[in-house]
């Protein structure tokens, strides 16, 4: 555990000592504003609600996430660090956990720095505002981005280059937000009720979707997190294969 | 620019070091990539107290040797013990007690000096007050002291030599592995780094790999030479010259004997030596007379200095060795 963190903690320091992390948590939180205010029914009804804003968060995530975690592994497989990381005795699991768990931080930050939204909301709207949705909407948002994350660090791990692992990384988030969405499976089930379950439930929206609703199933949460692990570990495989 | 302070850790080595102790055993260790064979069966010991020059052209096999020792890469075959300690089963144990400068000195560029130092120290286990002395100590004596607070990004090559040999060196190491440790550094930063590893030698076993002959020679108590993967030598800097020696050397005053006479004295005609000396190989079957050579060189107006082994440099040495493998091929 001391590992996860002493690597995490270094990490934190290359996000949030470059303008990094900042960059990639002003852009998010001005392309989810202006689409919010642009869409949602807000300044017309005064509505309580951040449907739109959770609505869109896949979406971005699924392009933020790689471009956060691109640098994790990509870097340092590029500049030879990894040599000296993994001359320390430190697990190379504990070296991909302290990895992502920095990522999670700046995830975090962006969580934390978006609570300008809820707090207008809270200051503007006419109507009582229901928290359970927007609550339920900001768990959603940690662990859909845990997973993303967790795959992001996945495909950084299998290239050099941080722009293919960009690249790679955004195919990957599309395949499970776009390709594996509802409105697909809802697509397959004239040809395979149980196909267009099986990529109902493998897909992010889905599982998202509930949660913003402010219902906090096991089944979502257990998706999320054991996404998470798996590329995780798959991570810690790819790491260790450089030995191979 | 700062000197290095070899002085420094000296005093701090525990009094109970063994000089004999062997700390680092390679057995049979082999690697391919793909069709070509980047080790094979390379085995070899060292001894706590010994420089251990790795030798061999670019390409030959050293850094994946190294990196087999240091668990950086997995060996097809064969096994690597840091201490006793089998670097496959127990790898964070046998990591503890090297530290490894690879070859191209990888820093994070948008760290502090010291913040990297502190990163690898508590990484390493160490904390607290125990921290922050090795990191006084360790650039105390490397000279870093006032760049603690630089960027590693903005320092010049030497200095980054530094900070990749400090993070190597400040856990106080029985092993350290040092990776081409002179590459692109000036003849300065040269010295400095080769009076840094004989003074690391009193504590610790250092291994150090180059194509540089100069510094084998400078530094090394042993040297192995390796080529195409494989092992082809393994001796003191005077053991391997001795074992390929040409004959017999006889040094003369002067300019040496007169073509002429040297057939009749069995010997070849002289070559340059050191300056006011001449160099005549022994072409004789036997050890020459040396009481008889000594009274014919006197007539002759070229008094001997010396009778010796002709002992080749270790450039002839190496290039041979490699050579011969390379013709094997």
């Amino acid at each position: 555990m001391k590992s996860i963190l002493i690597v995490a903690k270094r990490e934190c320091g290359a996000y949030f000592g470059t303008p990094i992390a900042w960059i990639f948590i002003a852009l998010q939180i001005a392309i989810l504003s202006f689409f919010f205010f642009l869409y949602s029914p807000f300044f017309i009804i005064e509505s309580a609600d951040m449907r739109v804003w959770f609505g869109l968060t896949p979406f971005t995530m699924m392009v933020f996430a790689p471009a956060v975690t691109m640098r994790l592994w990509s870097e340092e497989l590029r500049t030879g660090s990894t040599e000296v990381l993994l001359s320390l005795p430190v697990k190379v699991r504990d070296l991909v956990i302290g990895k992502w768990l920095a990522s999670v931080v700046v995830l975090l930050a962006s969580v934390v720095c978006s609570f300008g939204i809820p707090a207008t909301i809270f200051w503007m709207a006419a109507s009582p505002v229901d928290w359970g949705p927007i609550i339920g909407g900001y768990i959603g948002t940690v662990l859909a981005g845990m997973m993303f994350l967790a795959l992001g660090s996945w495909v950084s791990a299998l290239s050099k280059n941080q722009v293919v692992s960009l690249l790679v990384g955004v195919t990957a988030g599309i395949v499970l937000v776009l390709a594996l969405s509802p409105d697909f499976a809802a697509f397959l089930t004239s040809t395979s009720e149980p196909l267009a379950r099986t990529v109902e439930a493998l897909g992010v929206q889905s599982h998202f979707r509930s949660i913003e609703r402010g219902v906090l199933a096991i089944s979502d949460v257990v998706y999320f997190l054991s996404g998470s692990c798996l590329f995780l570990a798959l991570t810690v495989f790819q790491v260790e294969l450089k030995k191979q | 620019m700062e000197q290095i302070n070899a002085g420094g850790l000296a005093a701090a080595a525990p009094a109970s070091t063994r000089r004999d102790k062997t700390v680092i055993e390679a057995d049979h260790l082999s690697r391919s990539f793909g069709q070509t064979r980047a080790a094979e069966k390379v085995t070899f010991e060292v001894k706590r107290g010994e420089i251990l020059g790795f030798l061999g052209p670019n390409g030959a096999g050293k850094s994946t040797t190294l990196r087999m020792i240091t668990g950086l890469l997995a060996p097809d075959e064969g096994t690597a013990r840091i201490c006793g300690i089998d670097i496959a089963s127990d790898p964070i144990a046998a990591k503890m007690k090297f530290g490894y400068l690879p070859e191209s000195i990888p820093l994070y560029d948008e760290m502090e000096v010291i913040e990297y130092l502190r990163f690898v120290g508590t990484a390493r286990g160490l904390v607290g007050l125990d921290l922050q002395q090795r990191i006084d100590r360790i650039s105390t004596r490397l000279g870093l002291k006032s760049l603690l607070r630089r960027r590693c990004g903005t320092l010049s090559k030497g200095y980054r030599q530094r900070v990749g040999l400090a993070q190597a060196l400040i856990h106080d190491p029985e092993v350290v592995i040092l990776d081409e440790p002179t590459n692109g550094l000036d003849p300065r930063q040269i010295i400095e780094v080769r009076h840094l590893i004989r003074e690391l030698a009193k504590e610790c076993a250092v291994i150090f790999s180059t194509h540089i002959l100069q510094e084998i020679a400078a530094i090394c108590s042993r040297i192995i030479v390796i080529h195409s993967g494989r092992l082809i030598a393994d001796g003191t800097p005077e053991e391997l010259a001795g074992e390929f020696r040409e004959g017999w050397q006889v040094v003369v005053e002067g300019s040496g004997v007169d073509p002429q006479r040297c057939e009749e004295m069995q010997l070849a005609a002289g070559t340059p030596g050191a300056p006011g000396e001449t160099v005549h190989q022994w072409l004789g079957d036997s050890i020459p007379d040396l009481d008889h050579l000594q009274k014919r060189l006197q007539q002759c107006g070229s008094p001997l200095i010396q009778v010796g082994v002709g002992r080749e440099s270790l450039e002839q040495v190496y290039l041979r060795l490699t050579g011969g493998e390379e013709l094997k091929r």
